[in-house]
C-alpha cells in the first residue's frame, strides 16, 4: 500500500522510522512516469511506495517579488495555472506531461525544449525544503533570487533523484510571460535541410525554442517532414523581426501554443534519459552522509540496493 | 626553518615560497578591511601538475590550506590563519577558445576582465562581471558564485561554468561536469560552485562565453526618493522587461563618486539614481528603451538620460563601478555590505536603513543591484576611533537582522567566508548548517582546506564527534 504523508513532519516521522528500521522506501509525484525506460524502474521492488502528491499547494507568492513558494506535490498544470492570472512563469516546460509535480521535475532536473533559453531545473530553484535519509528537516537557499549564503545543498538536491532526500517544498524564479509569444512549423528542403533549420538557433535573434524533428515526431505532431518547432517570445517589433529571419531560412507555418504540449508528452519519447552512475569517493561520501541506511529510493543510479 | 618549505620549494620552486613573517604580510587580508590573519607560509603553483603536487604534499603532512585568487574577496575568505596559503596568480593561462561551441578552459588565475578580452575577437565575452573584474579571478568567482550588475539578466557565475578540475584536499583528482539533459546524477558542480575553497582548489575551470549583443543601451533615471526608484525597478521587471543591468545608487554613493576621480555626471541634489541597461538584438530595443523611460518618469524620476554611445556608457558606469573605491577615499576604512531581499521590500527596508543609521550616527552609502535586491549598504568610519567602530559594528548587526526578518539573506554575492559566520544561526536552522557541514566533509573528510570558514564548526556533529576537537 502506498503512503501518503499529508505534512512534511508527517513524512519525517516515517522516514525516520523506516531509517531505523532500514527499509527501503521509494518516492513518487504523480507517479506516471513509470515506462520502462526511467530510472525509477530500477529502484529496488521491495521498497515501500511513499506518494508525496499530498503535499500540495501553494507556500507563499508575492507576484512583485517573482518568486514563488509551493509544496512539492503541485502539478506542473497547477503552478501555470496559479502563476497565469499575473501574467507570470515558472518556465520549466519539462519534458512530460503537465500532470507531473513539481518536486519530481525537480529531484529529476527534468529540463525542456525552453530550458537553453529560459533555464534548467537547477537554474530556476532558489532554494527547497527536504527531508533527509535520517528523516532530518532540512532547508536550503531561500527565497530570494540571489543567495550565497552557505554551501549549496539546493544544486546537490535538484537532480539526485530522492537518492538523498525526498523534496517537499521549493522556490522558484518566475518571469514574466512575454508579450508576444508565437510558435512555428519552419520547413525546409534540399539535402541540407536539417542543417540549415539548427541555424535558427544561432540567429540574430535567440528562440526560445528550436528543435528539428524527427520524421516520426513530425508525423505524431501534423506537421511536415523536414520541420522544425520554433517558439520565439518578445515584444512585437522583436518578433516580426524574428519572423523576417526565419522566413530566409524556411517556410513558416503559425501553430497554436498547445503543440508544445503535445511534442513534451510524445510516448515513446524522443529523449532518453539515463543515470550517471554514483562513481567517485565524493558521491559515495555524500550519500553515506545524507542516506546512511541506503533506504532513499535505492538503486536508482545503477548501485546495489 | 618550516619543514613544508622545502617540501613545497622542490615542487615550485623556492622563489615562488614564501616563509619570512615581513613579505607574508602582503597576504594577511584580502578585499575586506578590518580582518588580519598572518599565513604559515605562502606557495605560488606555475601549473596544474605543480598545484595537484602542492596539494599531495599538503595533505602527506596534514596540513590545512587556503587557496587565494587575487585576494579581492569582501567576506575574509582567503585568509590563512596560520596555515598554508596557496596562490593561484601565476596560474594564468587560457588553455582553449572555442568560438564556435562558445566556451573556454581557463586556468583558475585567469583574470575575469582577460577572459572577456580574449574572447573579444569573436564578438562574445564572458557575462558574469563583478564589479572587481579588471583583477578578481576566475578561480576566486566560481570559489564565490560572484555576481554582477549584469547577472540580473544573464545569470551568475554557476549559470556558466560548463566543467572543472578539482583537487580535493586529500590529493585526489576529479572532474566536476554540468549535467547534461539526456543524464541524471549528482550535481557535484553545481555543489562546488560558491564552496568559498572548502571543497578543493579548482585547477581548471570550463565556462560559457557568450554572443555581444547587436545593441546596448544605458539610461540613467534620477529621482528626489528612493521610494520612487525603488518603485521603478519593481514596475520595470513587472512590465516583462528584462534589463541587462538595473542598478540604484543613492544620494550617500552619488556624494562620494563624483566628489572622486571617478566623477560621471550624476545629478548630485537626487535621493537617487537608478542605472538601467537594455540589451539585445537591435530589433524590438528601441521600445524597450521608450518603455524603461515611461516608467521611470511615472514613479516620479525627474530626467531620464540615455546614452547609445560606447564612451558615454562607459562615463555613466564608471562611476558604479568605482563607488566602492570612491567611498574608501571619503575616510581611513569603510564597511562593505552585502545583503538581499526580496524585491518589493526594498523601499521599506532602504528606510529602515536609514532610520538605523541615524540612530547610530553612522553614514550608509547604498550603492547596489536593485534588479536582484541585492543591497550593498556600504559604511565609511574611522576605525582607530572605538566609539565610532562599535556603533558601526551594532548598525551592520541591526541591518543584517532586518534583512534577514524581510524574508531575505545575509550575503548575495560577495559569500560568507569569516565576516558573516556570526550570522549564520539566525539565518539557518541548526540541521540545515549541519547538513551543509555533511556536505562539505564528503569533499573534505580531513576538514584541512579553509578551515574555520562558512559554517560554524559548533552545528557540524560529525566534526564535533572527531578526536581533538573542541566546539
Ligand atoms: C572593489 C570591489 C568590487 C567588488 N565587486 C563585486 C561584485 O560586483 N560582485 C561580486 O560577486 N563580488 C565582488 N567583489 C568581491 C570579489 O572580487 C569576488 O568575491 C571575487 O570572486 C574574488 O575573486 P579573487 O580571485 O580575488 O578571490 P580571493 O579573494 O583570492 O578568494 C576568494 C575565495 O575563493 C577561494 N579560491 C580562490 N581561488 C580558488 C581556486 N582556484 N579554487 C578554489 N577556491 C579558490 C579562496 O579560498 C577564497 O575563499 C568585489 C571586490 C572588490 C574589492
Amino acid at each position: 500500500m502506498t503512503a501518503r504523508p499529508a505534512s512534511t513532519d508527517e513524512l519525517a516521522t516515517l522516514v525516520r522510522d523506516a531509517h531505523a528500521r532500514g527499509a527501503a522506501l521509494r518516492f513518487e509525484g504523480s507517479g506516471r512516469w513509470s515506462d520502462g525506460r526511467s530510472p525509477a524502474t530500477r529502484i529496488s521492488p521491495n521498497a515501500k511506495r511513499v506518494s508525496l502528491a499530498a503535499l500540495s499547494g501553494v507556500v507563499s507568492y508575492v507576484p512583485n517579488d517573482f518568486t514563488l513558494t509551493v509544496r512539492a506535490g503541485t502539478t506542473l498544470a497547477e503552478l501555470d495555472a496559479i502563476t497565469a492570472p499575473n501574467n507570470q512563469w515558472c518556465p520549466l516546460l519539462s519534458w512530460g506531461d503537465d500532470h507531473g509535480t513539481v518536486g519530481a521535475t525537480f529531484a529529476t532536473a527534468t529540463a525542456g525544449p525552453c530550458s537553453e533559453a529560459l533555464g534548467r531545473p537547477r537554474d530556476i530553484a532558489l532554494g527547497l525544503e527536504f527531508v533527509d535519509g535520517t528523516g532530518t528537516v532540512i532547508r536550503a537557499g531561500g527565497h530570494v533570487v540571489k543567495n550565497v549564503a552557505g554551501f549549496d545543498l539546493t544544486r546537490l538536491m535538484v537532480g539526485s533523484f530522492g537518492s538523498l532526500g525526498a523534496i517537499t517544498e521549493v522556490s522558484v524564479r518566475l518571469r514574466a510571460r512575454p508579450t508576444a509569444d508565437v510558435t512555428w512549423s519552419v520547413t525546409a528542403d534540399g539535402p541540407n535541410a536539417r542543417e540549415q533549420l539548427s541555424r535558427i538557433r544561432r540567429g540574430t535573434i535567440t528562440p526560445l525554442a528550436c528543435d528539428v524533428l524527427s520524421d516520426e515526431v513530425a508525423r505524431e505532431l501534423g506537421v511536415p517532414a523536414l520541420s522544425a518547432l520554433v517558439r520565439f517570445g518578445g515584444n512585437a517589433a522583436l518578433i516580426a523581426a524574428a519572423r523576417a529571419e526565419v522566413s530566409t531560412i524556411g517556410t513558416i507555418h503559425v501553430l497554436d501554443a498547445s503543440v508544445w504540449t503535445r511534442y513534451r508528452s510524445l510516448d515513446p519519447h524522443p529523449r532518453r534519459l539515463d543515470a550517471r552512475p554514483l562513481d567517485g569517493a565524493v558521491a559515495g561520501r555524500i550519500k553515506e552522509r545524507f542516506d546512511p541506511a541506503g533506504i532513499m529510493n535505492p538503486g536508482v543510479f545503477g548501485e546495489r540496493a | 626553518m618550516d619543514p613544508l618549505t622545502g617540501t613545497l620549494s622542490a615542487i615550485v620552486g623556492a622563489t615562488h615560497v614564501i616563509a619570512r613573517p615581513s613579505e607574508l604580510i602582503v597576504y594577511e587580508n584580502d578585499g575586506l578591511p578590518g580582518y588580519h590573519k598572518l599565513p604559515r607560509l605562502f606557495v605560488a603553483p606555475g601549473n596544474r601538475e605543480e598545484a595537484i603536487a602542492v596539494v599531495r604534499a599538503l595533505a602527506a603532512s596534514n596540513a590545512p590550506f587556503v587557496a587565494r585568487g587575487a585576494g579581492t574577496g569582501l567576506s575574509a575568505g582567503s585568509l590563512a590563519d596560520g596555515i598554508v596559503m596557496v596562490g593561484m596568480q601565476r596560474m594564468r593561462r587560457i588553455i582553449e577558445l572555442d568560438p564556435v561551441a562558445r566556451f573556454a578552459t581557463v586556468e583558475p588565475g585567469v583574470v575575469n576582465a582577460n577572459l572577456t578580452k580574449a574572447a573579444a575577437p569573436h564578438g562574445l565575452h564572458y557575462a558574469p562581471d563583478p564589479s572587481s573584474q579588471t583583477a578578481c579571478t576566475i578561480g576566486g568567482n566560481v570559489a564565490e558564485n560572484a555576481g554582477g550588475p549584469h547577472c540580473l539578466k544573464y545569470g551568475v557565475t554557476m549559470n556558466h561554468i560548463l566543467a572543472a578540475t578539482v583537487v580535493l584536499p586529500d590529493g585526489e583528482v576529479v572532474r566536476l561536469e554540468a549535467p547534461r539533459d539526456d543524464e541524471i546524477g549528482i550535481d557535484l558542480l553545481g555543489a562546488f560552485v560558491g564552496s568559498e575553497g572548502c571543497f578543493g582548489i579548482a585547477v581548471d575551470v570550463t565556462v560559457k562565453l557568450t554572443p555581444n549583443p547587436a545593441r546596448i543601451c544605458t539610461m540613467l533615471a534620477d529621482f528626489m526618493t528612493v521610494d520612487g526608484a525603488a518603485e521603478a525597478v519593481s514596475a520595470i521587471i513587472a512590465a516583462g522587461i528584462v534589463p541587462a543591468a538595473l542598478e540604484l545608487i543613492d544620494a550617500g554613493t552619488i556624494a562620494a563618486v563624483e566628489a572622486s576621480i571617478y566623477a560621471a555626471g550624476y545629478p548630485t541634489d537626487a535621493a537617487a539614481a537608478l542605472i538601467v541597461e537594455v540589451d539585445g538584438p537591435i530589433a524590438g530595443l528601441d521600445e524597450d528603451v521608450a518603455a524603461v523611460g515611461r516608467i521611470c518618469r511615472a514613479a516620479g524620476a525627474r530626467t531620464v538620460r540615455s546614452a547609445t554611445d560606447a564612451a558615454e556608457r562607459a562615463r555613466l558606469w564608471q562611476g558604479r563601478k568605482k563607488a566602492f573605491g570612491a567611498m574608501g577615499r571619503m575616510s581611513p576604512n569603510l564597511v562593505v555590505q552585502d545583503a538581499v531581499v526580496p524585491r518589493t521590500k526594498l523601499a521599506p527596508v532602504l528606510r529602515a536603513i536609514a532610520e538605523i543609521s541615524a540612530r547610530y550616527r553612522v553614514t550608509v552609502c547604498n550603492v547596489f543591484h536593485a534588479g536582484d535586491g541585492n543591497l550593498h549598504p556600504n559604511i565609511p568610519y574611522n576605525a582607530s576611533d572605538p566609539d565610532e567602530a562599535a556603533r558601526v559594528h551594532e548598525a551592520c548587526d541591526e541591518i543584517m537582522a532586518l534583512c534577514i526578518a524581510e524574508g531575505g539573506t545575509i550575503t548575495g554575492e560577495h559569500g560568507v567566508g569569516l565576516d558573516k559566520l556570526p550570522y549564520m544561526d539566525a539565518l539557518f536552522t541548526p540541521d540545515s548548517l549541519d547538513a551543509m557541514c555533511r556536505l562539505r566533509s564528503a569533499f573534505d573528510p580531513a576538514r584541512r582546506a579553509n578551515p574555520g570558514k562558512v559554517v560554524p564548526i559548533h552545528r557540524c556533529k560529525e566534526w564535533l564527534a572527531a578526536p581533538g576537537v573542541e566546539a
